[in-house]
């Protein structure tokens, strides 16, 4: 383009006013709030400075939060994975039927998206104390869950219920993925000798890492933030973070607001970290890919 | 008994019989082409051959031994794809020890055979590269090399040349072929491209509608084609309307010129016509003093192609494709100048349907 | 021998999930007892409380859609004319919404602009509802953004433009005239995604203390047997309309674009 200089100087700064309302945005509703967490959690609630707050976390009732926190999200995520991955490649490579995938690709989307306090219902319906499932078991084969030590309220009821949707996602996710793995790495593989089993461990899943991967640090994140689900299933007795931070912005239930602040900056912290971990795996993963 | 033969091979897909009664012997270090259109059954030979597919009907048999119900991996084939197959998540010779890795052969005879490969196809420095940082020619060589590193006992190449630009083309399948002489092995390579498979192949088997239409050396091929179909795949052909005077010694008459036909005697009998063919370069621009016929031609286009010049006439009131050699004191006719083509009966091709 | 192994992890999957909704839809039928009836569906529907929340998120979430698009289709237009180098950023601020969590960015609101801040959003109901609404853009963005620069991405945004330009249109022209409807079905299936996470969130509408469709849900489950099971089976049809819509969008245009 014939342009002078001077003109070009000119044009820089107001290429970058194009996107102005959106950093404007950004800046006002998703980095400003963030730094006002990150900030408060060190400051003293007259402004000063202070590691106290973050200090302040280490009570049994807040460390056993967060363990409970990261469990769940690290199982629900695991498990998520683990079988959304088998059922995507059930669907994709296991011969079914061509009329099964779409149907199942758009009932990942409803159940992905299906969250919160409908969900909680749901399970309450199901498997609560009067619930289908927990009737029909102890009336057909006298089967008491409660009395096995089941209860719906609890870290495994909890698991079961954030499943719904993390299986979901993962099959969302993944499928896109399965389908780009080409037939011929198969069939190369197959040619020179190597089981299915080589395939996968050798081939196919070294290939699929960074997705898996990524679905991972998705799902944990995913678990980590619930609130509703949990809310509306437990109530607000429930010891994990994001119902404790609930109860907090409600009404300061440590009685301490710049505590408040650091239970969410660890909240960000956590899965800041989850995120950070699979962008460096997946850096190292993916030499192969420029 | 040969190396490796395929009888009565069949292979359907629901309704559609993709493969028909195919039978081929191949010697030991043989180069066998199959060649055909698009959809002509002879990629699912090949995948019957490296056990991707389950023959319908027949039976395969690799050095005696029958392989037909044998899974792809217990085989010990060697595979060349068109899309280069390479997997992406490993290095150049972790692509190339992969057949050593999983039959389990130690550490330090692995990278020996690594290394030899990498040689024989010219890229001991690549080793430690991925497969995105090299070129498609480079790839497709990493991948004979991954190929062959096992030690296959059959060669099979799947159109690894045609995702391929065209000089690239040429000296991978020299190559290839040079490679494939050196170590003796038995190969089968599927092709649509005429020329390739006649350039490097001991013998063609042309395809059509999951049938082998001819198999033989590529000068048979070309020059004695038995069907229409294989002489029109292969190479050019122009087709005349001859009259038939004598049946017994393979007499016709072409435009009033008295032509002798091979392969007689003739199946037509006197005085009815013959549609016989004659290829581009059997056409020869002048008079020559072997030719056993003269005919007038006028010349409809030109095309200079270098060393060779093809031309566009009409002899006799047939349109004929003619190629020349061009010689540099001689510039070509002109279009629409009257020339005089020379022809013998001998060159004369006679089609089945 | 895969082919079994296949059926049988998917037919257990769908076990797993057809169970819940077999469970809530049978349990929401059982308000009378010893027949099923569509009872606690009346209760529901007769509830004012029912129709106000709801018709107030439906509000929230057209608004939503109204902001996220002025927002996300002239940013990732321009993004991918003139500022593909900042493409990385905004790909990474779109994308933050997914790892912080929501209540977290709620949280921030709530102490940034109270009373007394410099925006006091959070001291009038319509600032509230504004402060709402950017919330809940902010849960969209990732999904709306992406929805739309795949959308952008099979369109020549430069040549359009140009022939636009050359045609003397100009940058509002071009935006609502050429590039809004190339990426229209993107933009559509971004916000039939919009509309089923607005109408069920819980977290932000409950902690900034609005008439939302999620918090009633919560307090009605808190106090009833029958009725939430019901409104689980409204929610789940709700959110299964949002997404067969997408759909639908998505199938029409290709239909449209093969019939082209």
């Amino acid at each position: 383009m014939p342009k002078q200089t001077g003109g070009q100087r000119l044009r820089l700064p107001l290429e970058w006013l194009g996107i102005l309302p959106f950093v404007v945005f950004a800046v006002l509703f998703l980095i400003l709030p963030t730094m006002k967490i990150v900030v408060g959690a060190f400051q003293t609630p007259d402004g000063g400075f202070t590691l106290q707050n973050l200090l302040d976390l280490n009570t049994p009732s807040i460390r056993s939060a967060y363990w409970t926190s990261i469990k769940l999200s690290f199982v629900t995520a695991l498990l998520g994975c683990a079988i959304g991955f088998a059922m995507a490649a059930a669907v994709v490579f296991g011969g079914m039927p061509k009329g099964v995938r779409n149907p199942l690709v758009t009932f990942s989307g409803v159940a992905s998206n299906f969250a919160g306090v409908p969900l909680a219902f749901a399970f309450i319906a199901t498997l609560g104390p009067v619930g289908l499932v927990t009737v029909w078991l102890r009336t057909e084969f006298g089967i008491n869950l409660r009395a096995m030590g089941f209860n719906l309220l609890s870290f495994w009821g909890l698991v079961i219920t954030y499943l719904f949707f993390q299986i979901p996602l993962m099959i969302l996710i993944i499928i896109p993925a399965l389908d780009g793995l080409k037939r011929e790495w198969r069939e190369a593989a197959a040619v020179l000798g190597a089981t299915g089993a080589q395939y996968w461990r050798m081939v196919a899943l070294p290939i699929l890492f960074p997705s898996l991967l990524g679905t991972f640090a998705l799902l944990f994140a995913n678990a980590f933030g619930a609130v509703a689900t949990a809310f509306a299933l437990t109530g607000p007795q429930l010891n994990i973070v994001p119902i404790k931070l609930f109860a907090q912005i409600r009404g300061d239930v440590l009685g301490n607001p710049n505590l408040g602040y650091a239970l969410a900056f660890g909240m960000i912290v956590i899965t800041a970290l989850a995120n950070f971990l699979y962008i460096w795996l997946r850096v190292r993963s993916e030499r192969w890919l420029k | 008994m040969s190396f490796l033969t395929l009888t009565h091979l069949e292979k359907s897909f629901g309704a559609n019989r993709v493969v028909k009664d195919f039978n081929l012997s191949v010697e030991k270090g043989e180069f066998i082409s199959l060649l055909g259109p698009s959809g002509c059954g002879k990629t699912t030979v090949l995948r019957m051959v490296a056990g991707f597919e389950t023959p319908t009907a027949g039976g395969i048999t690799i050095d005696g031994r029958d392989v037909t119900s044998l899974k792809a991996n217990s085989r010990n084939i060697g595979m060349m794809f068109q899309a280069y197959a390479l997997f992406p998540n490993m290095t150049v010779a972790d692509n190339v020890a992969f057949g050593l890795r999983v039959k389990g052969v130690p550490r330090a005879e692995r990278d020996a055979r690594v290394a030899e490969m990498l040689a024989l196809i010219g890229l001991s420095e690549m080793g430690g590269r991925f497969p995105f940082q090299l070129s498609g020619g480079q790839q497709q060589r990493v991948a004979l090399a991954r190929a062959l590193a096992p030690r296959p006992s059959v060669l099979l190449l799947d159109e690894p040349l045609s995702a391929l630009d065209a000089k690239v083309r040429v000296s991978l399948r020299n190559q290839i072929r040079q490679i494939q002489q050196d170590l003796g092995i038995t190969t089968i390579f599927v092709t649509h491209d005429q020329e390739e498979a006649m350039s490097i192949s001991d013998r063609i088997v042309v395809m059509n509608g999951g049938v082998a239409d001819q198999v033989g050396a590529p000068f048979e091929i070309y020059n004695r084609p038995r069907t229409k179909f294989v002489a029109n795949f292969v190479g050019t052909l122009n087709t005349f309307e001859v009259r038939v005077t004598d049946p017994a010694t393979g007499r016709v008459a072409l435009a009033g010129q008295d032509l002798t036909l091979p392969d007689a005697p003739l199946s037509a009998r006197t005085g009815e016509t013959l549609t016989v063919a004659l290829r581009p370069e059997a056409l020869r621009l002048g008079r020559l003093a072997d030719a056993e016929a003269l005919l007038p031609a006028k010349v409809t286009d030109v095309h200079f192609m270098g060393s060779v010049i093809r031309l566009r006439a009409d002899v006799a009131g047939t349109d004929v494709s003619l190629d020349t050699f061009n010689r540099p004191d001689t510039p070509p006719p002109t279009v629409g100048s009257m020339i005089e083509v020379s022809l013998s009966g001998r060159d004369f091709i006679q089609l089945r349907a | 021998m895969t082919r079994f192994f296949a059926w049988g992890t998917f037919l257990l999957g769908c076990l797993f999930f057809a169970l819940p909704l077999i469970g809530m839809t049978e349990f929401s039928l059982k308000m009378r007892r010893g027949e099923y009836s569509f009872d606690a569906y009346r209760r529901v529907f007769e509830d004012q409380r029912f129709w106000d929340t709801f018709s107030y998120s439906l509000i929230l979430a057209a608004a939503t859609i109204v902001v996220g698009v002025l927002l996300v289709v002239p940013t990732a237009y321009w993004v991918r004319l003139k500022l593909p180098q900042a493409r990385p950023v905004i790909e990474f601020i779109t994308l933050l919404p997914l790892v912080i969590p929501a209540i977290v960015i709620v949280f921030g609101y709530i102490r940034l602009y109270n009373t007394s801040s410099f925006l006091p959003l959070t001291g009038s109901a319509l600032g509230t509802d504004i402060l709402l609404t950017m919330g809940y853009t902010t849960l969209a963005l990732p999904y709306m953004y992406r929805s739309v620069d795949t959308g952008l991405r099979t369109i020549d945004v430069a040549t359009l433009t140009e022939a636009a330009q050359s045609l003397g249109a100009g940058w509002i022209t071009i935006l609502s005239r050429i590039i809004l409807p190339n990426v229209m079905v993107a933009v559509l299936s971004g916000a039939f995604l919009t509309l089923a996470i607005v109408l069920g969130e819980f977290t932000m509408a409950a902690l900034l203390n609005r008439p939302a469709f999620g918090p009633f849900m919560q307090l009605l489950g808190a106090n009833r047997a029958y009725e939430p099971p019901a409104l689980a089976v409204i929610a789940f049809a709700i959110t299964w309309g949002c997404m067969g819509l997408m759909q639908l969008v998505t199938r029409f245009s290709k239909h449209e674009r093969a019939k082209a």
